[in-house]
């Protein structure tokens, strides 16, 4: 800055050409400077770690010690390691009990929102959020209370009233996924509802008087207005879903703890037990480029579907 | 909706890198300012500020898992050195070390005082370059007062790097419900309940009667079953050399696993609430392997069942179960100041009276001799000597070679036995199992 004070007076006697290109750089600058401290944070917390780890993917380190390369040695480990499979498969299956039905929830949940029947709407939008901005582990805990594996849980105690046996949600193949995709439903449904309902709000309501003069019924209104308008927000909740399903990691890690038991390890809690609890941060690392390209190839495949729908 | 929150994480973010450098660079300043004034610009008086250092202020970082009581202890200290804050910061066992790991592998963060756990302490002395060596402030001259084998835990091999001084040491007794042994009609009197369960064929036998006369298990948690018997072998998991030879442990693995098979224990997994809730309840008979910092956890579970619990010595001998070292990492600014009140923290008179306060087990030996220390009952416990008893077991505990991976093996035990109790999976098939899930991680070390 106090160079370009300089210039300025050095410059005195053609003011008008000089002055207006050094306020163009002085916009630009401070421009930068606006918008600096994003891109700062984010190649200290997230560049430098990413390449970092795609530098140690082929190392061999134990967070302490010498650095040793092992070419891909650690892709072979992962590879080969049926856990990890496991774990991919638990991921899905998770992003599937958890997501789509969160997502069609959402769609149905907003739809009400945005009706004119409800009464008190702030209270109803406001609450219906509330979960998004609860601290994740916050909610795990409180859902593993509520799944508690004993007669007294919760969850056990509502099955008993049916006459089903009492399920050990935190040690079984299925009871595992399911606690933990409630989880992620009960967070994420919110989120999802008033993204849905931004976009419904934005749908014309002529389209809708239209349609009514027409003699429409409701679900030719949704099938025919709501749902093809709502597209492009659709395939927005599906992709920051996926993204976000696979790397599913606080609710397991807090639900079964660290036991990392095969039933509810995820792709990212398998890489976390590997760099943090066995000191093997190289195989973590080859871990996390796995998924890194796991992910570019299902939102690649994502980007392909929705170009093909809107089109 | 995204921008606005991204907005605030940012601002949120910003907030914190702030604070942090704030004050680290305050820290930095202080510390700065005192070396400053003593080498550079003073030159004509310098030097007069290292010989008092009993002067400037000081706050100490002292990172603390369990139910230790150090902060009552800290206050104290306080009394007698005004100068010295001590900011204890208490958390989960495991989160602490992991967070001491992740601070000394990224070079900033750690605390000037660390507690580490015996299972811990060979891990971080592969990276002793991080830690201050204790022996350079005088810690050769009290090695004298602890046990010899828990001080050598740790030691370097050839004895000249000290990374921590001991704190307490887990020689296992067995804690017991006298309600449960009532009604089972076996022995409440914890000398004649010990005679009669003096080997683990008699606890097998003890299980059953418990089982036929109150349809309760004899203990609740199976891993606790299995920890006990682990606990008494010589070597467990890993040899001297860093080998796997985890085939010392099947037995206590077999004997844990045809308990279960019939029905003799329960499920429950260890720190858990549901175990926790059952210690207050009653709803098992003994709880196996319990060494001195048990104490703590039984009474803030059990708050009410003073009067309920008893301790009798273990079937077939004591074995160590836990215990902590006090280390100071080689950020500290204040070595000096860390390592005297470390010291005096681990003194036997504090050692005595940390006991006293929470049940730890003092590791310097001058105390197992004090009357007044021997003299210790407890009302909770149906009024148990329960020094005395713990000495006792502590006199027939050997020291173990734990190794550096001894967690990847019991938690694989653990989720393995857990698979039988909960799931009531095939024992040998589990075992297996996680053999194979150990040698995978093994590998990678």
């Amino acid at each position: 800055m106090a160079r370009m004070n300089t210039e300025t007076q050095v410059q005195m006697p053609s003011p008008k050409k000089k002055s207006s290109l050094s306020e163009k750089t002085k916009e630009s600058l401070s421009g930068y400077l606006y918008i600096s401290p994003f891109f700062i944070l984010f190649a200290i917390f997230g560049l430098f770690p990413i390449l970092f780890s795609f530098y140690l993917g082929f190392q061999k380190w134990n967070g302490l010690g010498e650095m040793e390369f092992v070419g891909f040695q650690n892709f072979k480990w992962i590879l080969t390691d049926p856990l990890f499979w496991k774990s991919l498969t638990n991921t899905l299956y998770m992003w599937v009990i958890g997501t789509i039905p969160q997502l069609i929830i959402g769609i149905i949940l907003a739809y009400a929102l945005n009706s004119a029947l409800i009464k008190a709407k702030s209270f109803f939008r406001v609450s219906i959020f509330m979960p998004y901005v609860t601290s994740t582990v916050a909610v795990a805990i409180v859902f593993g209370i509520m799944f508690n594996s004993q007669d007294f849980g919760l969850f056990n105690v509502i099955l008993g009233w049916f006459g089903v046996d009492a399920v050990s949600w935190g040690t079984s193949e299925w009871g595992v996924k399911i606690a933990i995709s409630t989880m992620v439903f009960w967070r994420w449904v919110g989120y999802n509802t008033i993204i849905y309902l931004a976009g419904l709000q934005g749908i014309p309501k002529e389209l809708y008087e239209a349609a009514i003069i027409d003699g429409a019924t409701i679900r030719q209104k949704i099938q025919y207005i709501t749902i093809p308008l709502l597209r492009p927000i659709i395939i927005l909740t599906v992709f920051t879903s996926t993204i976000g399903a696979l790397q599913l990691f606080t609710e397991p890690l807090i639900f079964i703890g660290r036991t990392y038991r095969e039933e509810g390890i995820t792709v990212v809690l398998y890489l976390y037990r590997e760099a943090f609890a066995n000191l093997a941060f190289g195989p973590a690392s080859a871990a996390a480029i796995i998924l890194f390209i796991i992910i570019i190839v299902i939102s690649s495949i994502n980007v392909l579907v929705a170009n093909r729908i809107s089109r | 909706m995204k921008k606005w929150f991204l907005l605030v994480v940012l601002l949120g973010l910003m907030l914190f890198v702030v604070a942090c450098s704030d004050d680290s660079s305050s820290s930095d300043s202080d510390g700065n300012a005192g070396n400053n004034s003593d080498g550079e610009t003073n030159t004509d008086n310098g030097g007069s500020g290292d010989s008092d250092s009993g002067g400037d202020p000081v706050e100490l970082d002292f990172w603390v898992f369990g139910n230790a009581g150090y902060d009552v202890l800290a206050e104290e200290y306080k009394k007698d050195n005004p100068n010295v804050t001590i900011n204890i910061n208490e958390g989960e066992m495991a989160d602490q070390h992991n967070n001491l790991f992740t601070s000394i592998s990224g070079g900033s963060g750690a605390p000037d005082i660390a507690m580490v756990e015996v299972s811990e302490i060979a891990k971080f002395m592969e990276a002793s370059d991080q830690f201050y060596n204790l022996n350079d402030y005088g810690a050769a001259d009290v090695g004298g007062n602890f046990l010899e084998w828990k001080w050598q835990q740790a030691q370097s091999v050839d004895g000249s790097f000290q990374i921590g001084l001991p704190t307490d040491i887990g020689p296992t007794t067995m804690f017991y419900r006298t309600d449960v042994m009532e009604e089972a009609g076996l022995p409440t009197d914890r000398d004649e309940l010990a005679a009669e369960l003096d080997t683990w064929d008699a606890y097998y036998e003890a299980a059953k009667t418990i089982k036929d006369a109150t349809d309760k298990p004899i203990a609740d948690a199976p891993k606790l079953v299995f920890n006990a018997l682990r606990d008494q072998e010589e070597q467990q998991y890993f040899d001297e050399e860093g080998n796997l030879i985890i085939d010392n442990v099947k037995e206590a693995y077999d004997y844990t696993t045809k308990m279960i098979g019939e029905g003799l224990i329960g499920q429950n997994s260890l720190w858990t609430p549901e175990w926790g809730s059952a210690m207050a309840d009653g709803s098992y008979a003994t709880m196996p392997g319990a060494p001195g910092w048990m104490v703590g956890n039984v009474k803030g579970n059990a708050p009410d069942a003073s009067g309920l619990w008893d301790i009798a010595s273990i079937p077939e001998g004591a074995g160590n179960w836990g215990g902590s070292f006090l280390t100071v990492p080689a950020e500290s600014e204040h070595p000096q100041e860390a390592y005297d009140f470390i010291a005096w923290l681990t003194a036997p008179e504090q050692q005595l009276k940390a006991f006293h306060e929470k049940g730890l087990f003092p590791s310097a030996p001058d105390v197992y001799e004090n009357e007044e220390f021997l003299a210790t009952t407890d009302e909770y416990f149906n009024g148990a000597p329960t020094a005395a008893i713990f000495a006792e077991a502590a006199k027939s505990v050997t020291p173990v070679y734990m190794g550096v991976n001894y967690s990847i093996v019991d938690t694989e035990l653990d989720t393995a036995i857990t698979n039988v109790a909960v799931e009531g999976a095939d024992p040998q098939d589990e075992w297996d199992a996680a053999v194979e899930r150990i040698e995978t991680q093994l590998e990678r070390q």
